[in-house]
C-alpha cells in the first residue's frame, strides 16, 4: 500500500528481494560489524570509539530507566535498545545520497511491510511479556475496571501495534515523498531544507516508537 | 472527470486532517512551554510527556496522509 517497491533480485526463485531488503541487509551488516569490533577491543580504559558507543548506550539506559524503572529496564533493555538502534539506522539511511532514487536502495522504514513487521514483533513481545508476569494477571488486565470493557480493551491491544507501524511508515514515507518532490522541482539546493528537518524527525520517530513501546510494556507488565 | 475528483479528495483528506491536530499540538506546546518556564526543574519529565502527546496527535494527521497517498495511487 502506498508503495511501488520493485523486486530487484529473485533469490532461489522464491524469495523476492526489494530495495528495502537490500538496505536492511546493509544496516544489519554495519551494526553487526560495529558490535563485533567493539566487543573485540573491549578495554577497561576506553578509547575514543568505545567512548562514543558507551555514551550512546548509557543514554539509552537512562532513557528506558526513566520510563520503566530500574528492574524492568534491565530486563527488557536488549529488546528496546535493539529496536531503537535498528529504527534510527533505518530512518537515517534514507538521507544518504542516492538512496530512494533507485530501486536498489530504499529506506526500509519507508515501506509499510517493514514497519508492520516491527509492529507485529512488538505486539508479540508485549503479549509474551504480559503472560510471563502471570497468566491470571494477564487476563485480568482485559476486564480490569469492569467486564464489559473487554471488547474495547481487546481492540485497543490490536490498535497499538497498528498505530505504531502506521505512524513510523507515514512519517518516514512522507518525508521521502516531500524530499523527492522538492528534488523534482529543483535538484540542487532545495531538498536540503527538508533533509535538515529530516535529521531531527528521524531521530524523533525512533524515539517515539521505542518510548510508546516501553510505555505499553510498562502497562502490560504492571503488578501491584 | 473522476481523476480530478480523486485529486481534490486527496488534497482535502490531508488538509482537513491537518487542521485539528495542528491546533491541538499548538495548545499542547504552549502549555508545556509555560510549565517549563514556571518550573525549569521539571523540564525533563515535561519534555518526554510532551513528545508522547505530540506523537499521538501526529498519528491523526498521518492517517489522513495515508488516505491521501492511497487516493493519489488511484489516479
Amino acid at each position: 500500500m502506498g508503495e511501488g517497491s520493485k523486486v530487484v533480485i529473485h533469490l532461489f526463485g522464491i524469495l523476492d528481494v526489494t530495495g528495502e531488503v537490500i538496505m536492511m541487509w546493509i544496516i544489519l551488516a554495519i551494526v553487526l560489524l560495529i558490535s563485533l569490533l567493539i566487543k573485540h577491543n573491549l578495554r577497561e580504559r576506553p578509547g575514543i570509539f568505545q567512548n562514543i558507543i558507551e555514551t550512546g548506550v548509557e543514554y539509552l539506559d537512562h532513557f528506558f530507566e526513566g520510563l520503566l524503572g530500574h528492574e524492568k529496564s534491565r530486563k527488557y533493555f536488549s529488546f528496546l535498545a535493539s529496536l531503537f538502534i535498528f529504527i534510527i539506522f533505518a530512518n537515517y539511511s534514507g538521507l544518504f545520497p542516492g538512496v530512494g532514487l533507485t530501486d536498489y536502495a530504499k529506506a526500509p522504514t519507508s515501506s509499510l511491510s517493514v514497519t508492520a513487521g516491527l509492529g507485529i514483533v512488538t505486539f508479540l513481545f508485549l503479549q509474551f511479556a504480559g503472560l510471563r508476569c502471570g497468566v491470571k494477571h494477564y487476563f485480568k488486565r482485559f476486564v480490569s475496571p469492569m467486564f464489559f470493557m473487554l471488547p474495547l480493551l481487546l481492540l485497543d491491544e490490536f490498535i497499538k501495534p497498528a498505530s505504531l507501524a502506521l505512524r513510523l511508515f507515514g512519517n518516514v514515507f512522507g518525508e521521502e515523498m516531500v524530499t523527492e518532490e522538492l528534488y523534482s522541482i529543483l535538484p540542487i539546493g532545495v531538498p536540503i531544507v527538508m533533509m535538515v528537518l529530516s535529521l531531527l524527525f528521524c531521530a524523533l520517530q525512533a524515539l517515539v516508537f521505542t518510548m510508546l513501546t516501553s510505555i505499553y510494556l510498562d502497562e502490560a507488565t504492571e503488578t501491584e | 472527470m473522476s481523476t480530478e475528483i480523486i485529486a481534490i479528495a486527496a488534497a482535502m483528506a490531508i488538509s482537513i486532517s491537518t487542521l485539528g491536530p495542528s491546533i491541538a499540538q499548538g495548545l499542547t506546546a504552549k502549555s508545556a512551554m509555560e510549565s517549563i518556564a514556571r518550573q525549569p526543574d521539571a523540564a525533563k519529565d515535561i519534555r518526554s510527556t510532551l513528545i508522547i502527546s505530540l506523537a499521538l496527535m501526529e498519528a491523526l494527521t498521518i492517517y489522513g496522509l495515508l488516505i491521501a497517498f492511497m487516493l493519489v495511487a488511484k489516479i
